[in-house]
């Protein structure tokens, strides 16, 4: 009776193990569309309505227990924040005079940028977060149905939040940009140098802009954003001009220069965020499907990033 | 009630708690980081469901539970299935072997299953080619994990000893020992 006990306890955990590797085996054996990735998908189907439903109804408990921590680190941020507004309010003097010339100059050239605003926005609420630190997704409660497509940019309103990484009908999965596959094309505001803001390896909420040219010049505080072109063919086509991090501190050890960033928007506090759709047809989608066709090689001049500049359409 | 001592309404306790716990997790409490890491409650409810009723269900928990939270979260399949398989099937292996009876025991499991969960966590992904070298910060998140893990073993275990409270599998071991205690005959020192 022991013996039968044991053999049937051993038996069932081998049992447990092997369906386990198998599932792996098989899941990184597969393609996307594969079997495996369907029933993911379907699956994130069937509970998105619930998980958007319980969401909603735990909405409160969420906030009550984000209430504690935010108050906590209130005090510090005002602190840092008046010194910004201070500084910020110097800069836009600056800056919006800045702008009316630069405005005059594109009109002069017949230049024109891909922006947000050539974007259908389509806002969505964050109903779900992997819980470990190797996986950095969310999930939303808007899919196919509102328009959302995979690699579609994801915003809100501090900044980039990621990209659309698998879309299902009433649901998406949003890579962050803090997630170990992403990689955004980006620049230092003023020194307007070029590079891919990829997660730091080890610091699962720092990133790093890599790839910058050796004379670029980059100092703590500058704010880091998209430049607008893309670092391989299924990469998305951030708008250019979307914030994604401050400048830390700067690494000058190897041939190219680096600067660590860390990320303005609150990657553990989500709550609504934006996708930008590109509906077909429309210019954001055709600048985009002309990136995803480019040759892979075609290079801007900085390692690894692949030119499809958003301005080539003007 | 099963061959094993494990009955219908205990397996239905067990998966209707699964299933709350995964989705209270990464629906609420992913979302809230404490001390800049987020508390995971999945692996500590499969080491408690294995510390209850025994290695054969804490398996089959575990394994229930890495899928459903590989299915949400479109994560790699397998990977929480076999880490949380092996943390299901320990700690009830633990209570057939050692039963602990020791207040500090569920905080101690509740360590034990994070650091094995958040260690082999890390371990899967450096095997399945995650670029990412062992840093500081990564140790500091890993420990931090443990930390906040074992601060919410202690309601975490109230809230699954509360919930399957009465349909809890006899241990034989355990009524050997009451007997023991409360009957002065099988006492070695009454004999003598």
């Amino acid at each position: 009776m022991y013996d039968k006990t044991v053999r049937r306890r051993r038996a069932v955990l081998a049992l447990l193990v092997v369906l386990s590797l198998l599932l792996l085996t098989a899941y990184f054996g597969e393609a996307p569309d594969g079997r495996l990735h369907a029933v993911q998908r379907d699956f994130l189907t069937v509970v998105s309505p619930v998980q958007n439903g319980a969401n909603k109804a735990l909405k409160p408990v969420r906030d009550l227990f984000g209430w504690f921590g935010e108050t906590l680190h209130a005090k510090g941020q005002r602190d840092e924040l008046l010194k910004q507004v201070g500084k910020l309010r110097r800069e836009l003097v600056a800056d919006q005079s800045e702008k009316r010339t630069y405005h005059e100059l594109l009109g002069m050239f017949h230049l024109d940028q891909l922006s947000v605003s050539d974007y259908r926005p389509v806002t969505a609420t964050v109903v779900d977060k992997s819980p470990n630190i190797w996986y950095s997704t969310v999930t939303i409660d808007a899919g196919e149905a509102a328009g959302v497509r995979d690699n579609d940019p994801v915003i809100n309103g501090e900044g980039l939040v990621g990209k659309v990484a698998e879309v299902a009908s009433d649901g998406a999965v949003v890579d962050l940009i803090t997630d170990s596959t992403m990689g955004v094309s980006a620049r230092i505001g003023k020194a307007n140098a070029t590079g891919i803001v990829q997660p730091k390896v080890g610091e699962p909420n720092d990133l790093l802009l890599q790839y910058l040219p050796s004379t670029a010049s980059a100092v703590p505080g500058e704010y880091v954003v998209t430049s607008g072109t893309v670092a391989s063919p299924d990469d998305s086509l951030y708008p250019p001009g979307i914030l994604i991090g401050q400048v830390t501190s700067v690494n000058e050890e190897s041939a190219y220069k680096s600067v660590n960033v860390h990320p303005v928007v609150n990657l553990h506090n989500l709550d609504v965020v934006q996708v930008l759709t590109a509906g077909a047809g429309t210019r954001a989608a055709n600048v985009s499907s002309l990136a995803a066709s480019l040759p892979a090689g075609q290079s801007s001049g900085t390692a690894g990033e692949q030119l499809a500049s958003t301005a080539a359409e003007g | 009630m099963t061959g094993s001592g494990i009955s219908g309404s205990l397996l239905a306790r067990v998966a209707a708690l699964a299933v709350v716990v995964v989705f209270f997790q990464i629906g609420v409490v992913s979302e809230v980081p404490v001390f800049g890491v987020n508390v995971d409650l999945s692996p500590l409810l499969v080491a408690f469901i294995g510390l209850l009723c025994g290695s054969t269900l804490g398996a089959v928990t575990g394994f229930a539970v890495g899928l459903l939270v590989d299915l949400a979260l479109v994560q790699e399949l397998g990977v929480t299935s076999l880490i949380f398989t092996l943390i299901g099937y320990w700690s009830g292996r633990l209570r057939e072997l050692r039963d602990p009876q020791a207040a500090l025991t569920p905080l101690l499991v509740g360590a034990a299953a994070a650091a094995a969960s958040l260690i082999g966590y890390s371990l899967m992904e450096f095997m399945l080619g995650v670029d990412a070298p062992v840093s500081l910060e990564l140790l500091r998140q890993i420990v931090l994990g443990i930390v906040v893990d074992t601060i919410a073993a202690v309601p975490m275990w109230l809230i699954v000893r509360h919930s399957l409270e009465g349909a809890l599998p006899e241990d034989p071991r355990r009524r050997r020992r009451r007997r023991a205690y409360t009957t002065g005959g099988l006492s070695p020192l009454s004999r003598s």
